[in-house]
């Protein structure tokens, strides 16, 4: 009796253990950015801001355009039932699972002034390299799966028959959507949203091949280590975590807090 | 209010019936009641009349699904709210109007989750009546009650639809339900069977499909060797039991059939000779299976009635003529 008592306890213990260690494995390298900070003599290197500045104006871009193409993506996933429904639900997930490098170098050669699209695109006066829109366009092959993937999940998770009983009250399908579906799936929505909005901020790869320039923090923060050495990426990587990381937490708490506020017209 | 419609998807059915106040829709699991319920109120295509040509937004129609459906990030009073139009002081004003004729006026601002299953089916009642629907649409209402509340609960829902006026249509598999109505419309094999009052759909079944459904515990294939000059009445069902060609089938309670040990025999009754294959207890009664020319089911009251029947045992099996009802065999 004791010993089965004594082996629970150590089964136990052991979990506890194990948790904490991984735990602490995933936070060790934070915690040592934060120890490891020369916080007396912390300052930003020219050209620091204007990669936030780029970084979050355009982010913020990219992060609508995926809104409004991927949530009627999402939704017609969700509630369609048609042949070849598995093979979109791969082709969503095709840029997810190309390494970012790769997908750079398809974006150059589908986008790139040697191609017909970004040849056309050109004459007509945008560039899809090195330019605002390039830098916009790599953010959302990035980042817009994962906003599909869970605006997919989120809208499955909202029961049929409460949209078709509000259709029977008199609402218009957009109606529908806007007073019944949206809110149901609101907590998948913000879920999805800052999954992409950390994904675009922090993507690498894809820009560095289609749009070097204009540079926002990632890039920024690979040249400052390049030119400048690991003193001069401390205030950069600061400040990206500062501007990373609100967004998700307040997308959180709203969404949670969203609790019958919705109106109904 | 007529209804004559024709839905190919997911079951193909004709449907033709009458609403007039309270019509019940019955039909077994898998008829197509919640089918035929939701093309009228155009979840499903269907061609027909009425209102078939028009988009669900449109239609003059309250439709109270299986469990309610209602809306969870909304209060009370605004899924009551929910279809109306306007000002917000004036949609709570309608609301809440609506709440208390169905005694929920109190309960406004609370979550939806908080409710009973009677209250959820209150409050989801006044939000199908908020827009003054023509028609009212209502799918298993009972489906989620015990039977203490489910009495209760039906009383309460029929006196409120009486006194709002409008005719309902409810779909159920619930007899109970269905002996209450004004009118009952049988759905069996893809079409309405079957449309009378309660008492006369009850006892006199037109189809084998309809006689089971309604509690026929056995309905066995009869030939029509001779046309009797005086038919007992009770065999003068809503069919024409005479015409030529027609199979047709005997329907009989289980409670109906006699068994007496051999040899006994009771005077004006039709009886045949059949062997006790399984017996099973049903609370005061038990339930006896018979095999023999034909395979029948009795229900013996019991324990006064449980006379020791013995699974092997040679019995007569009678039933009083008038007990016998003749119904289609197919549709």
């Amino acid at each position: 009796m004791r010993r089965g008592a004594l082996l629970i306890g150590m089964r136990r213990g052991a979990l506890n253990l194990g948790a904490i260690g991984a735990l602490s494995f995933l936070v060790l390298p934070f915690a040592f950015f934060a120890w490891a900070t020369p916080w007396g003599r912390l300052h930003a290197v020219a050209g620091d801001f204007d990669a936030v500045r780029v970084s979050v104006v355009y982010t913020l871009a990219a992060l609508a355009l995926i809104v409004i193409g991927g949530t009627p993506l999402a939704y017609w996933m969700a509630r369609r039932e048609f042949r070849g429904k598995t093979v979109c639900e791969g082709l969503v997930l095709l840029p997810l699972l190309t390494p970012p490098l790769a997908m750079g170098l398809l974006l150059a050669l589908l986008y790139g002034p040697h191609s017909m699209v970004g040849a056309t695109a050109a004459r007509l006066g945008l560039e899809l390299t090195n330019t605002p829109t390039a830098f916009v366009l790599a953010q959302v092959y990035a980042a817009a799966p994962y906003y599909v993937i869970a605006a997919r999940a989120a809208f499955e998770s909202v029961d049929p028959e409460l949209e078709q009983i509000a259709l029977t009250l008199g609402k218009t399908p957009w109606q529908v959507f806007r007073l019944v579906t949206a809110p149901l799936a609101r907590l998948g929505l913000a879920v999805g949203l800052a999954m992409a909005w950390v994904r675009a901020l922090g993507e690498f790869g894809i820009v560095l091949v289609i749009a070097y320039f204009p540079q926002g923090i990632p890039v920024k923060l690979w040249v400052n280590l390049q030119d400048l050495g690991l003193d001069a990426i401390y205030p950069l990587l600061w400040i990206f975590f500062l501007v990373a990381l609100p967004l998700p937490l307040l997308l959180g708490i709203v969404s949670r807090s969203y609790v019958m506020r919705t109106e109904t017209v | 209010m007529q209804i004559d419609y024709l839905i190919e998807a997911p079951v193909r059915l004709t449907a033709r019936l009458r609403v007039e106040g309270f019509t019940v829709l019955l039909g077994a699991s898998g008829a197509g009641k919640t089918t035929l319920l939701k093309a009228l109120a155009g979840l499903l295509p269907a061609t027909g009349t009425p209102y078939a040509q028009l988009a669900p937004q449109e239609r003059p129609i309250g439709y109270l699904p299986q469990g309610c459906a209602l809306f969870p990030h909304l209060s009370v009073w605004r899924n009551v709210a929910f279809g109306l139009r306007g000002r917000r002081r004036a949609r709570r004003a309608r609301a809440l109007e609506l709440l208390e004729r169905v005694a929920l006026g109190a309960l406004a601002d609370r979550a939806p989750q908080t409710l009973s299953g009677g209250q959820m089916q209150r409050v989801a009642l006044a939000r199908a009546l908020v827009r003054n629907p023509a028609l009212l649409l209502l799918d298993e209402p009972t489906n989620a009650l015990d039977r203490a509340t489910r009495a209760h609960v039906i009383g309460e829902l029929r006196a409120l639809i009486d006194q709002f006026g409008i005719p309902a249509l409810v779909a159920t598999h619930d007899t109970y339900l269905a002996a209450l109505a004004d009118s009952v419309a049988v759905l069996a094999d893809g079409r309405v069977a079957q449309q009378g009052p309660p008492d006369e759909v009850f006892d006199r079944p037109a189809t084998r499909a309809i006689a089971q459904l309604i509690g026929f515990e056995n309905v066995v294939r009869a030939d029509l060797v001779e046309r009797a000059a005086r038919l007992p009445e009770s065999l003068k069902s809503p069919l024409d039991a005479g015409a030529a060609g027609r199979e047709l089938g005997i329907a009989i309670r289980a409670h109906d059939l006699q068994l007496m040990r051999n040899g006994a025999a009771i005077e004006g009754a039709i009886a045949l000779s059949a062997t006790i294959k399984e017996t099973r207890r049903e609370g005061l009664a038990t339930r006896i299976f018979l095999d023999g020319p034909m395979a029948l089911e009795a229900l013996s009251p019991s324990p006064c009635g449980d006379r020791g029947w013995q699974i092997g045992e040679r019995v007569r099996v009678a039933v009083a003529p008038d007990r016998m009802r003749l119904v289609a065999w197919d549709g």
